[in-house]
């Protein structure tokens, strides 16, 4: 009996400590940093795209008016999954689906506000201020998605909000930032420490990525046409997504076939695979195939890469480094004028 | 969160100098390495576990719907799948119960929703096409999405899922996307919800071009009204930006 207490004893231990190494050993947060630059390019690009058409797509009115998603669609369900009502037998809106343009009325504010949001995108692409950055981004991101949700959001309004929401839980502007250049300025050449927050965020992505792909594969496995190997030429054919003809591909169907169950099974996988260190660059190579060939054959550039960027978070600080710090200290050395 | 090194930061050398006998310490567990306090670590831990169980329970939610009954026949003269409020669907109780749960904290951080790209299958794309007639006598035809008249190709796309997502949102947001046309060009107009339907490899590969008119079909049309508004301002908007 204390045999077994002790070998339970000792499992839990162990489980324990490897539980402790995984969330809360230290890291470099150059990963977090180069992820910080790259999601905050394209939050600021997404958002910058909104100028052209912002009052129909977020003010008051326009296509969906504020009033009409906040009492027919955005509303609280009871548990048997009908509407909420008051006592007059309206609907009630969720209150955690929340927005600032839900509130916003003039358009001299909206377009403040827009703008407002542009450069704190901006600021945290550049790394400035970037723990106040990160969250206000954070804040507006979100505010952005659920005024257009239903409406015109698509995936990429989803990895934003990810990106967003973890960049703000580490030091995202430890490295590759202004920040980092203006403590240089003013003296402070102590190197970027290692942060627990930082392998925290890092880790939150990690999971939430392989979230994303399991479910994204069990979806894909309630259709038919993945299961047949079909569902490729069916996505490739969409006139409205094509950006590149890809129609030769109808008479090479065991290659679609090949690239439909690929996807199926490189999905289904990534979530046990992507931990081996054997065959992790498999699956971020299969990754960068997927999200570079939805980004240049179905025209959603910001999609494909937003999801390579998150991909991004599997690269050890080290690799991040050796790609990325020469290109930054040539930066830092025009800015601060060090050598 | 506490910075401060609990049990990973050696101590200062000392100079070693004659220490009086002490009683022998009580052995202490071995330092972990991490630089969190306990306590730290545990409430974290919590917190990540909490918000990990939060991001599953959303797609989790929406990929499990109510099932019916292995070998379900319908009883003579009851339709072959009972109505949705009947008794003899089987809820999947343990999604259902942990997104009613974590849907506020989902919904404050947008994570309430499902990764679904392109499945269960790929489908023909809506598409929303309208006429305007202005006071003026004059007419405004155009479509969404349009790739001539969207750009860049993330703008197009915001259009692409407006048609799209009427088919979620039903009758209601094409009448709205109707009076928005209607009201922006000031006279009344029609809306003509159609889908594209998608061509097999075999009807490609005999030569039929993907844009066919014949794939083309109208669900539903509407027409719209210009809203009545009490104060009503001027748009600002970027010239040749698509509408």
């Amino acid at each position: 009996m204390k045999g077994i207490f002790r070998d339970v004893s000792s499992y839990i231990s162990e489980a324990w400590q490897a539980w402790n190494r995984f969330w809360f050993t230290p890291t470099d947060p150059a990963t977090l940093s180069l992820i910080r630059v790259l999601a905050g390019s394209m939050l600021l690009y997404t958002h910058l795209v909104w100028s052209l058409d912002l009052q129909a797509f977020l003010g008051q009115e326009g296509w969906l008016p504020v009033d009409y998603l906040r009492s027919q669609i955005q509303v609280e369900t009871l548990p048997d999954g009908s509407m909420e009502t008051d006592a007059e037998g309206n609907p009630v809106a969720a209150w955690s689906v929340w927005s600032v343009f839900f509130w916003i009325k003039p358009v001299w504010l909206l377009w403040s506000v827009h703008v407002i949001a542009l450069i704190v995108f901006f600021c945290l692409t550049l790394g400035l201020f970037s723990r106040t950055t990160a969250v206000l981004a954070f804040l507006f991101a979100v505010s952005y998605a659920q005024r257009v949700s239903p409406g015109a959001f698509f995936g990429l309004d989803k990895i934003n909000c990810m990106l967003a929401t973890y960049l703000m839980l580490g030091p995202c502007g430890a490295r590759y930032s202004l920040d980092r250049i203006r403590r240089l300025r003013r003296g402070d050449t102590s190197p970027a420490m290692p942060s627990t927050s930082a392998n925290i965020a890092i880790r939150l992505i990690q999971l939430h990525l392989c979230v994303i792909y399991l479910f994204s594969a069990l979806a894909k496995l309630g259709g038919e046409n993945w299961q047949a190997g079909t569902a490729v030429w069916w996505a490739v054919a969409n006139y409205e997504y094509q950006s590149l003809d890809m129609t030769w591909l109808a008479n090479w169907p065991v290659l679609v076939a090949l690239l439909t169950h690929i996807t199926v099974f490189w999905e289904l996988l990534y979530c046990c695979l992507i931990w081996n260190r054997f065959t992790r660059p498999l699956m971020l190579w299969i990754a960068v195939g997927v999200h570079g060939g939805i980004a240049i054959a179905m025209g959603m550039i910001t999609f494909g890469l937003s999801m390579i960027y998150a991909n991004l978070a599997f690269l050890s600080p080290a690799t991040v480094r050796r790609w990325v710090d020469p290109l930054a200290g040539w930066f830092a050395m025009r800015l601060t004028g060090a050598k | 969160m506490s910075k401060k090194r609990h049990d990973s930061q050696p101590s200062a050398p000392q100079a070693k100098q004659p220490q009086p006998k002490q009683p022998p310490a009580k052995p202490k567990r071995p330092p972990s390495g991490l630089p969190w306090h306990v306590v730290s670590r545990c409430l974290v831990s919590l917190l990540v576990l909490l918000h990990m169980t939060a991001v599953i329970s959303a797609p989790w939610n929406l990929s499990t719907g109510d099932a019916l009954p292995p070998g379900y026949v319908a009883p003579p003269g009851q339709p072959e799948v009972p109505a949705p409020s009947s008794t003899v669907w089987q809820e999947p109780p343990l999604t259902r119960v942990l997104h009613r749960f974590f849907r506020h904290y989902l919904n404050l951080i947008y994570m309430n929703h499902g990764y679904e790209f392109f499945a269960p299958d790929p489908s023909g794309t809506h598409l929303v096409g309208y006429r305007v007639s202005k006071s003026d006598g004059t007419t405004i035809e155009g479509k969404f999405p349009d790739l001539e008249d969207q750009w860049p190709r993330l703008f197009y796309h915001r259009h692409m899922m407006l048609a799209e997502q009427t088919q979620m949102m039903g009758r209601a947001s094409g009448q709205n996307y109707a009076d928005h046309l209607a009201t922006l060009h000031g006279g009344p107009s029609r809306i003509d919800w159609m889908i594209h339907m998608l061509l097999s490899p075999q009807q490609v590969a005999e030569g039929k071009p993907l844009d066919d008119r014949s794939t083309y079909q109208v669900i539903e049309s509407l027409d719209g009204r210009p809203r009545v508004t009490e104060t009503k301002e001027a748009a600002i908007a970027i010239p040749e930006a698509g509408r």
